[in-house]
């Protein structure tokens, strides 16, 4: 009738380079962080600050580390991610000095503490991205949403991929082998300890050991040295700080691990968050676990 | 025997001195009395006695020690002052109170000797309350505690006697009681100096009135010198009329009152 | 009630009980008969270590904390004249926790040091508090209540102070301070054992040497002036002892509340007055108390070990409900 054929097609035609024209701006994959609130997820961020030592690495391991404007003090690998400017507490962050950073996302730890402070970077009308960093499955959501972010999906795939290859290979390595039971020091006073609900944990598991307290559901727990001797661990973890101290009082000795000289000394910087070296950390609780299964 | 010459005290931050140039002796045996309106200095003098006020010109002295060169224990073994006001915070047993009278003799460590038991034993039944010694001194009236506290002092067994207002809150039956108590124990050879407003009974009892007035001496002498109109008028600023009591003869003093201006 | 002789007795038995009991709960479980043996090192390696360098070093600082805090109490209830005065007035608690804290957030570990970082801060707060009482107060002598709101004022500074600390430090170390603020037993060593022992006989010993003035200086000023006592002076002398207990309490062990308040009241009600022995049968039920409260904040929580303070401070609602009763 009044469309002719050519002029449908035309139509047609342009109507769909609109829309093709119309996608990178307007296509809005909204997800939630894990504070419920949605990402947009649009024009790759060009200024971030991440005030999280997981996602500091992991945009460093995307080639991103260029892009950051600001890290919390205590992202410390790797060591250009010390030449970017320390903004201070990764948890109730100062508002003020990371916004004076012009950043166009501030990626946190999504603890309640930090909720305020969301809050605030929102309103101010930067892009806030909330993730909580506790489990290793936590480690591959996190990945694919920054690959999503970053629009770099592919090497968001290829980090992640990496990772679980090692934990798979150290799982595979250890799993036969007789399983020693861990007691991971975290803090002395009060005397602190990990539980099932953080992916150190995990990671014993995977490099072949079993925590002394895996039966407590939290990420953490304040325990007394008692009850530390009364479920007598072959083997301690602990930071230089936390094997230092232990040396030095004499009532650890009521532990068999440390009568039998058991106290391992790990690298809190490399076991301490599920970052990109995941893979690395498991590895070196293997080797002291159990030396030599493993290259 | 106390011995007061020109003694001034002030206290740090008064424009006036509390008391200003006083002078008097309270001799052995005699009950003397220390009258005058408030604000006078009869309290700074007992105060100053106690060494707790500052004297900053002449002297006071006990049995011719001058007390600012006693030691401060010996000095309460030489002198027994009731003050004014006391705070019993945590009640004990009255014998164990009246025994604190003993604190100067027996200093922080020696242990009650047979001596000590008989002071105390003496100084409750001088002021009439051994019926009182197994109550506990939270269980008391107003006149028990009173008399009480006067044994306290009696127990330190000290030539000299000094009692702040020992008759405030009493009624009339143990105002007299105290009053008599006062008056045998100068008898009995003691130097007592009381310290009172209570003009008429003083006026009954005391052998020696001391009169102040804002810090001086307005006069000195027996209660029928010192208790005439005009002296007390002025010093008190309130019309008076003395008389002599119809009962025993003694001077007493009539306030009158004041025409109300409508 | 009248206080008996024998009462003594019974005051001591109670501690030793307690005291044993302590030794032998615990997260491992040891039997009376283990814990002689283990005394004794016989018997099994680890239980021998658990009962000498772990239990018996926090039953030993429970007891000698409680009996600082107690005498404390004691005497300040007396020498101040009132019942409800207790050891951290004059700022004491207030100072040691600067004193820890500053020394948590210059990052400093040592054991010794935060302890003696806590006395210094906690005596050197009741140095301020005389020195505010002279200047604040009018002319040169102290008296009481005049010092009673120097050491308000010395917490307030001290509170704010802490804050400003806290605010400023790192997670880990505000963890730190704040768990060795809310008190707890559980670092004894016998180096620190030792050292408060070595305190407390030191302030305690003065103090019972100087008992008998306080019996005095409880009636008044002016009272006491008339028996020979110069209440200045020997107010501030019970002050700075009962200070130096409960500095050296804090420092070893932190803020347990409550103990130097409540524990005089119990030995006042048995039927102690005279100061000599009220102050060390203050000490003897306070060392029984801070057993048990320890001895609960092990065991009621398992694994978790609650803070000593939180136990000790729940002893303030029954005591204060009494005072309500008996005032109203």
């Amino acid at each position: 009738m009044i469309f002719s054929h050519r002029s449908f097609r035309i139509l047609v035609g342009c109507a769909l380079a609109l829309a093709a024209c119309e996608q990178p701006r307007t296509q809005v994959a909204v997800q939630s962080d894990d504070f419920g609130d949605p990402v947009r997820i649009g024009q790759p961020p060009t200024r971030i600050v991440s005030l999280n030592p997981v996602t500091t690495e992991m945009l460093f391991a995307f080639g991103a580390g260029s892009r950051l404007v600001g890290r919390s003090q205590f992202d410390l690998w790797p060591d250009s991610a010390r030449r970017v400017p320390d903004l201070g507490n990764g948890l109730q962050p100062n508002v003020e000095i990371v916004l004076g950073a012009h950043p166009d996302l501030v990626i946190l730890y999504a603890s309640q503490d930090n909720r305020p402070a969301a809050a605030r970077f929102r309103a101010a009308g930067v892009s806030t991205l909330s993730l909580r960093t506790d489990h290793i499955a936590d480690f591959r959501r996190t990945v694919q949403m920054l690959g999503a972010i970053l629009r770099d999906s592919a090497r968001a795939r290829a980090v992640s991929d990496s990772v679980f290859r090692t934990l798979g290979r150290v799982r595979a390595a250890t799993t036969n082998l007789p399983r020693p039971t861990v007691f991971w020091h975290i803090w002395d006073a009060p005397l602190i300890t990990i539980g099932a609900g953080s992916f150190m944990t995990e990671l014993v598991d995977i490099a072949g050991g079993k925590n002394v307290y895996a039966d407590i559901t939290g990420p953490s727990a304040t325990v007394s040295l008692e009850d530390v001797a009364r479920r007598d661990p072959d083997f301690i973890l602990a930071g230089p700080q936390g094997v230092q101290k232990i040396s030095e009082d004499r009532r650890w000795r009521i532990v068999r691990a440390v009568r039998e000289g058991k106290v391992l000394k790990v690298d809190t910087v490399l076991v301490g968050r599920p970052g990109v070296r995941l893979g690395e950390a498991a590895v070196s609780l293997a080797n002291l676990l159990h030396p030599g299964t493993l290259h | 025997m106390i011995e007061l010459k020109d003694l001034v005290v002030s206290y740090p931050g008064a424009r006036l001195n509390a008391v200003d140039g006083v002078s008097f002796v309270g001799a052995r045996g005699k009950l003397t009395a220390l009258a005058g309106p408030n604000g006078s200095g009869k309290s700074s003098i007992v105060k100053a006695l106690l060494r707790r006020a500052e004297v900053t010109r002449g002297s006071a002295a006990i049995d011719g020690r001058d007390v600012r060169l006693v030691p401060y224990p010996e000095l309460a073994r030489i002198v027994a002052v009731v003050p004014q006001r006391e705070e019993a915070t945590f009640p004990v047993q009255v014998r164990e109170y009246v025994f604190l009278g003993r604190y100067p003799h027996l200093g922080l460590w020696r242990a009650p000797s047979r001596e000590d038991e008989l002071a105390v034993d003496e100084a409750l039944s001088q002021a009439g309350v051994e019926d009182l010694a197994a109550r506990d001194t939270d269980a008391l009236s107003g006149g028990e505690w009173q008399r009480v506290r006067i044994a306290r002092a009696l127990a330190q067994k000290c030539p000299t006697l000094v009692l702040d207002e020992p008759t405030t809150f009493l009624d009339v039956a143990h105002e007299m009681a105290i009053f008599e108590l006062m008056s045998s124990l100068a008898r009995s050879g003691l130097a007592v100096l009381l310290v009172s407003h209570q003009l008429n009974l003083v006026a009954r009892f005391a052998d020696t009135i001391v009169l102040l007035d804002r810090g001086k001496v307005a006069t000195t002498g027996s209660p029928s010198d010192v208790m005439r109109a005009d002296t007390l008028e002025s010093i008190y600023g309130w019309p008076v009329v003395i008389t002599r009591d119809p009962a025993v003869g003694a001077p007493a003093l009539v306030p009158l009152r004041r025409p109300v201006r409508l | 009630m009248r206080f008996r002789a024998w009462y003594w007795v019974g005051l001591v038995a109670a501690l030793m009980v307690v005291a044993m009991i302590a030794v032998a709960r615990g997260a491992v479980s040891v039997s009376l008969a283990g814990v002689i043996d283990a005394l004794y090192g016989r018997g099994d390696a680890t239980a021998i270590a658990i009962v000498r360098d772990l239990r018996l070093p926090r039953v030993v600082l429970g007891a000698l904390v409680g009996a600082g805090l107690g005498a404390s109490g004691a005497a300040l209830q007396g020498a101040l004249r009132n019942p409800l005065a207790e050891p951290y007035l004059l700022g004491v608690s207030g100072g040691a926790a600067v004193g820890a804290v500053v020394a948590f957030a210059l990052g400093v570990s040592g054991d010794a040091v935060i302890t003696l970082a806590a006395f210094v801060g906690g005596i050197g707060a009741v140095f301020l508090a005389l020195a505010v009482a002279r200047v604040g107060g009018r002319g040169t002598r102290a008296d009481v209540r005049t010092l009673l709101i120097a050491g308000v004022v010395v917490g307030a500074f001290a509170n704010a102070a802490i804050m400003v600390a806290l605010a400023r430090a790192e997670p880990n170390t505000v963890r730190g301070a704040l768990w060795w603020m809310m008190g707890s037993a559980a670092d004894a060593t016998w180096r620190r054992v030792a050292w408060l022992a070595a305190s407390i006989a030191v302030a305690g010993g003065a103090l019972v040497y100087w008992a008998r003035e306080i019996d005095v200086l409880s009636l008044g000023e002016d009272t006491a002036a008339s028996l020979g006592v110069d209440a200045e002076r020997a107010g501030r002398r019970a002050f700075l002892l009962a200070a130096l207990l409960a500095a050296a309490t804090v420092s070893a062990a932190g803020l347990i509340g409550f103990v130097g308040l409540v524990v005089p009241h119990i030995a006042r009600r048995m039927g102690l007055r005279a100061h000599r022995p009220l102050i060390v049968a203050a000490a003897l039920i306070g060392a029984t108390l801070v057993v048990a409260a320890d001895l609960a904040a092990r065991t009621v929580a398992a694994p978790t070990e609650l803070p000593l303070g939180a136990i000790t401070a729940l002893l303030g609602v029954p005591f204060f409900l009494v005072q309500l009763r008996r005032t109203s």
